[in-house]
């Protein structure tokens, strides 16, 4: 039982981390109607520019948090009339190869500016965990979850209960027939370029003190974003969480209880499951209605 | 593009470089010692997880470099380093290497510290017959009947037999855990292990593998707790695996002893781990204390680049020192006659101990033994073996 909850613990922590960078991908999938094969470098981008204030400038940890959510806004700006703008009337698959590009682009940009020695980010938190019962729960875990829950909440306020939200989610559903409604199109995909790259900046400083600041860091975790994203049903919210965690929970049991170096191979096994026998994922619904 | 000098020079060199496939091997030679430099390749990763550890390969042959430069050069030229990027993976390597091997003017190439890449270019190796200097581990690498590869750190089978024997004999532990990576170098490195654990009448409680770049090592945390295994001998690829692996072994309260491999002891390692390696064994091929040559390769390191030195940058220092004297005393850029230059080389002090070569290309035959000691890496003994 003690070790039920440990990998559950440990499960739902990685989970979280999946879920918060699929979510930026349903976000501009749901605006756009391409995958942003970018979304994993966001989180490296603002893991890099938090050593950069918080290590090598030694501004205070919150200073450099919030600075470092600026510059990911900033990115998402660049990055919507760099990559995604210019090619808005094209099919979907030179705005996908687009950002592919991006995402090379960005890694090995940060790999001249920065060099590619792995870097190490402290926590929040001064200790390390807490120990309940046979279970230690790590802090950064236990932030990450909180984290994830609460952006699950205002998510869900923001699109259900706010004008703009409404607005992002007719921009989503129907461009041209929120244009004639006199939506501001560009602008709603600009603000959701801007929250997906907040969203992946948060994911990846989260997860910098336990996975270390490293290039290859972002495309790591994309990987089974990605994944969850599918599972959970490719542009839904609720899908793109609980895929997450699932992902994260079936890894980590598959590694305890049946084989470690297959870790990965469960993730994409139940990826394959899914695209064989419900390809439009657990909540696909929504594809359908916007088919 | 304009039409320069150089370029024409340098087209004719392209041509001559294409048209020189067809040649008799006497004639390659002579064009490649027609030149002003004589090149060396060095296959390294600049991109993708090992792109730190390739500027540390990249220094460490620099440093060489620049002293056989100094000492006049090699055959009255001086060296050139041509680097081809690997990405850290085995298609890169292969790619990186081709590139390299399609320059009629390079004499000899530096290839990987990881055993996987070398074996990913072992075949291009064998048809382009030239000396390849690794730094990988495997103990297959030299015994797979492939004459140009030439190891400059001792490999696995050395490195398992030291853990062995300092877990068992040293502190007294017959229980172990032997954690390892899944690639060719974890896998070879926990074979020779347990082989070596049988030897010396200890058991393996639990042999656990794991993929490269793992986020999380929960589970064989856990597995590692239940086996009761009294201590941990590792092999491991990445440093970053390394850091999140000794951190939730701390956390999750396991505090047996741990011998690893090398990679316990890199400058990386220690960075990223901090005080979750603090009290850990490590066998190092590279220690600074071990040996007067050690330690002027570790000033000479710090004076020029202002960091510690580790096993990433010795070999490469070492390989190019040996490849400069065994040209040297070859006399010419034969393949052949460089290779049995290099098979000659006996009692050479280098930075990661005495290189005497044997026939199958191994230039070391021994580790050291040294602690983490509150992050200092301290040396505590070196064991050589005769075979």
């Amino acid at each position: 039982m003690d070790l039920f909850l440990q990998l559950l613990f440990t499960g739902i922590g990685i989970g979280a981390v999946y879920a918060l960078v699929a979510l930026g991908f349903v976000l501009i999938f749901r605006a756009t109607n391409v995958v942003n094969f970018a979304q994993g470098e966001f989180s490296m981008v603002a893991a890099f520019l938090m050593v950069v204030f918080a290590v090598d400038l030694e501004w205070p940890y919150w200073l450099s948090f919030l600075l470092a959510l600026g510059g990911m806004a900033l990115l998402g700006i660049i990055f919507n009339l760099g990559v995604y703008y210019p090619l808005r009337h094209r099919t979907y698959l030179p705005v996908i190869i687009s950002t592919i590009g991006a995402s090379i682009l960005l890694a090995n940009t940060t790999l001249a500016l920065y060099g590619p020695q792995p870097q190490v980010l402290q926590g929040w938190f001064e200790t390390q965990g807490i120990q309940l019962g046979p279970v230690f729960l790590d802090s950064q875990y236990l932030l990450i979850i909180a984290v994830t829950a609460v952006l699950v909440g205002f998510q869900y306020w923001f699109f259900e209960h706010t004008l703009i939200g409404k607005k992002l989610q007719a921009t989503s559903q129907d461009k041209e027939m929120a244009s004639l409604l006199g939506i501001p199109v560009a602008g709603m995909i600009m603000i959701t370029f801007v929250y997906s790259a907040v969203l992946g900046g948060i994911a990846g400083i989260l997860v910098a003190p336990i996975l270390f600041v490293s290039i290859q860091m972002g495309s790591a975790i994309a990987l089974k974003a990605f994944a969850a994203t599918i599972i959970g049903g490719f542009g839904d919210v609720a899908g793109a969480i609980i895929g997450g965690l699932a992902l994260g929970v079936i890894e980590t049991f598959g590694a305890a209880y049946i084989s470690v170096p297959y870790k990965d191979g469960f993730a994409f096994l139940v990826l394959v499951i899914f695209l064989v026998l419900r390809p439009q994922g657990l909540f696909g619904e929504r594809i359908a209605e916007k088919a | 593009m304009a039409i320069t000098r150089r370029s024409v020079l340098n087209g004719l060199a392209a041509g001559a470089g294409a048209a020189s496939f067809g040649m008799p091997g006497i004639l390659r030679s002579a064009i490649a010692q027609g030149g002003s430099t004589l090149k060396v390749g060095m296959v390294l990763p600049v991109t993708g997880p090992g792109a730190d550890a390739g500027r540390f390969a990249l220094n460490g042959a620099k440093l060489a470099l620049e002293a056989v430069n100094k000492a006049g050069g090699v055959l009255g030229k001086p060296m050139e380093l041509v680097t081809e990027d690997d990405q850290t993976t085995n298609p890169g390597a292969v790619l990186a290497f081709s590139k390299l091997a399609s320059q009629p003017d390079i004499v000899a190439f530096l290839g990987s510290i990881r055993s996987t890449q070398n074996h990913a270019m072992a075949p291009d190796i064998l048809k382009t017959a030239k000396p390849v200097l690794f730094g990988g581990t495997d103990p297959v690498l030299t015994h797979m009947g492939n004459p140009w590869l030439f190891r400059f750190r001792p490999n696995d089978s050395y490195s398992a037999r030291v853990i062995a024997d300092y877990g068992v004999n040293s502190l007294g532990k017959k229980k172990w855990a032997v954690i390892h990576s899944t690639d060719a170098f974890g896998t070879s490195g926990a074979k020779a292990l347990n082989d070596a654990l049988a030897a010396s009448g200890a058991s393996t409680a639990i042999d656990q593998g794991y993929s490269n770049q793992s986020q999380d090592f929960t589970p064989v945390v856990l597995a590692i707790k239940q086996s009761g295994a009294e201590v941990i001998g590792s092999y491991f690829t990445f440093e970053n695996d390394l850091g999140i692996f000794a951190r939730q072994l701390r956390q999750l309260g396991v505090t047996v002893p741990w011998v690893g491999s090398p990679s316990i002891t890199n400058v990386t390692a220690l960075k990223l781990a901090g005080p979750s390696l603090y009290g850990t064994y490590g066998v190092a091929d590279y220690a600074e204390d071990s040996s007067e040559a050690s330690k002027s390769f570790g000033t000479a390191y710090r004076n020029a680049y202002k960091v510690a030195p580790d096993n990433q940058s010795s070999w490469t220092f070492d390989a190019v020192t040996v490849l400069a004297l065994a040209i040297n005393k070859a006399g010419k850029t034969d393949p052949e006659a460089i290779r049995q230059a290099i098979l000659s080389v006996k009692g050479h002090k280098g930075a990661e101990g005495e290189y005497n070569f044997d026939q199958n290309g191994d230039g070391l035959h021994g580790y050291n033994i040294v602690q983490n000691d509150k992050g200092n890496i301290t040396f505590s003994k070196r064991v050589d073996f005769k075979d």
